[in-house]
């Protein structure tokens, strides 16, 4: 199928691109990483047919087709209330046929992984997932990480695929973005007037939402140093092994004082049981600061489930996704706490 | 408005126009003639369109032809060796490996990448380079044993 008609940019550099971005908000204007979601979602006629309809979402009546918009948590966030900021931006027409593409492709300094002299690794937003995925660096300290990257898609997704096309679109089930997040990345977004940096637990806000300002392109996403006696582990749950996306998604990142000690910090991610990828803050009040054991990894467990806000779908019913976010943060805590302790 | 994409397709390079919504595939298919490389679902899900772009195996129906600029581009028809098919064409051939074909050239092109960055993979990295690649005839079985006889062969 032909895609529908539209003209391409293609900056130089990063003040360039943003300095677009500014140029032709108003007749519409996206950007353009690796394609294989935007590429994609510019044939809508084609993705009509293929795509599943939300039809078991909860609140609406009729349990009819309904748009991930009408899936929004609630409407108490200004941002997302009718006529909110952030509602309005999907709703536009000018998101689903924009006049320009601003292509990042000629932007060679947002590619690469490159660990800093602090310890902490730098990963250019445009680094395709196959890198990520292949990166020694990332699987022996990122672990999340690389799982993530591996389980995304198919060979030819992660050859074209990027870290920030996969955080930018903001997907509640994004296969990097969970992980991100349980490894407290840190976005830098560059706009026109200047850079910032936003928590990757900040950055979503809705599905195909996020903090992202219309002319802002983010550049790298930045990663803690690891600490000693740490470890994480990213699970997919889906319902085959390549071309899925998943049911649920579970990161976790485990750091324990030493490596039979206490929990020094936790952080547990979840993917595809909420709007956006959730940070389960509950379990870090179970664990941190306890030698943890079966029982407790049990509680920490239950605890993610209180932070999941699933609903039912073609993908999976909520009770079963609920079941799952138990089992598979049980199963992932005691993994990481092995590995660290083995050591 | 048109404009000019310069790319190796094959070692050849061209010099096309082109609209800037053309996608790579359209480029090879309409603009330089090469129609080995496939048009399937045109959304990513089958893989008959991929082709080697800088050695990466690269989906052309998700790839604008402005985005190839300055790339080097290989796709099936360039797999020949002096009007011979190579080694994992013949494999294919050899081993039932082709059905109907619609998948073929993508299938050819995702295992050309595989056997150059992992001359001897075992069968669990051939299924997974070939996760991206729909084939409705074969089951698959054929496809992954031609792939492993290529493998073999060419050690």
């Amino acid at each position: 199928m032909i895609l529908p008609r539209f003209d391409v940019l293609v900056p130089q550099t990063v003040p360039e691109a943003c300095a677009m971005l500014a140029k032709h908000a108003d007749e519409g204007v996206r950007i353009l990483a690796g394609g294989t979601d935007l590429l994609v979602d510019l044939r809508r006629p084609i993705v009509a047919q293929h795509v599943p309809r939300c039809d078991g979402c909860p609140t609406h009546p009729e349990g009819k087709v309904v748009s991930t918009i009408e899936c929004l948590p609630s409407d108490s966030d200004p941002l997302m209330a009718p006529g909110g900021s952030l509602r309005a931006a999907l709703e536009d027409p000018r998101h689903a046929s924009p006049a320009y593409l601003v292509s990042l492709h000629k932007l060679k300094e947002l590619k690469g992984i490159e660990r800093l002299a602090d310890g902490k690794l730098r990963v250019g937003a445009l680094t395709t997932i196959t890198e990520i995925e292949r990166s020694p660096e990332v699987r022996q300290n990122w672990t999340a990480l690389a799982d993530g990257a591996a389980d995304l898609g198919s060979p030819l997704v992660r050859n074209r695929g990027t870290l920030g096309g996969n955080i930018a679109n903001a997907r509640p089930a994004a296969d990097t973005a969970v992980p991100t997040i349980a490894l407290d990345g840190e976005l830098t977004l560059h706009g026109t007037s200047g850079t910032r940096t936003v928590a990757a637990k900040d950055f979503p806000r809705g599905p195909g939402l996020s903090v992202i300002k219309p002319d802002e392109i983010l550049t790298s996403v930045h990663f803690p140093s690891p600490l000693p006696h740490s470890d994480s582990a990213y699970y997919k749950l889906a319902n085959r092994k390549a071309l899925e996306i998943s049911t649920v998604g579970v990161a976790v990142w485990l750091a324990l004082e030493e490596s039979n000690g206490p929990v020094k910090d936790v952080r547990v991610a979840l993917g595809a049981v909420g709007p956006t990828p959730i940070l389960a803050e509950s379990v870090r009040e179970v664990l941190e600061g306890k030698v943890p054991d079966e029982k407790m990894i049990k509680q920490a467990a239950k605890a993610a489930v209180g932070d999941a806000r699933p609903i039912d779908d073609h993908r999976g019913a909520a009770w079963y996704r609920v079941q799952m976010v138990e089992l598979l943060t049980a199963r992932l805590l005691t993994t990481v706490l092995e590995r660290i302790r083995g050591k | 408005m048109k404009r000019i994409v310069s790319l190796t397709v094959n070692g050849v390079a061209h010099e096309v126009a082109v609209e800037p919504r053309r996608t790579l595939i359209d480029l090879l298919r309409e603009d330089l003639g090469l129609t080995g490389t496939k048009k399937g679902c045109s959304i990513g899900d089958c893989g008959a369109c991929t082709v080697l772009m800088d050695g990466v195996a690269t989906f052309s129906c998700l790839t604008l032809a402005i985005q190839a600029d300055g790339c080097e581009i290989e796709t099936v028809e360039g797999l020949a060796e002096n009007g011979q098919l190579n080694r994992l064409q013949q494999a294919f051939v050899d081993h039932g490996a082709i059905q109907c074909g619609f998948c073929t050239p993508g299938m050819l092109m995702v295992t050309t990448e595989l056997l150059r960055n992992n001359p001897r993979p075992e069968e669990e990295d051939i299924r997974r380079a070939i996760s991206g690649n729909l084939c409705r005839c074969t089951g698959y079985q054929k496809i992954v044993e031609a792939i492993q006889h290529a493998a073999k062969e060419q050690i």
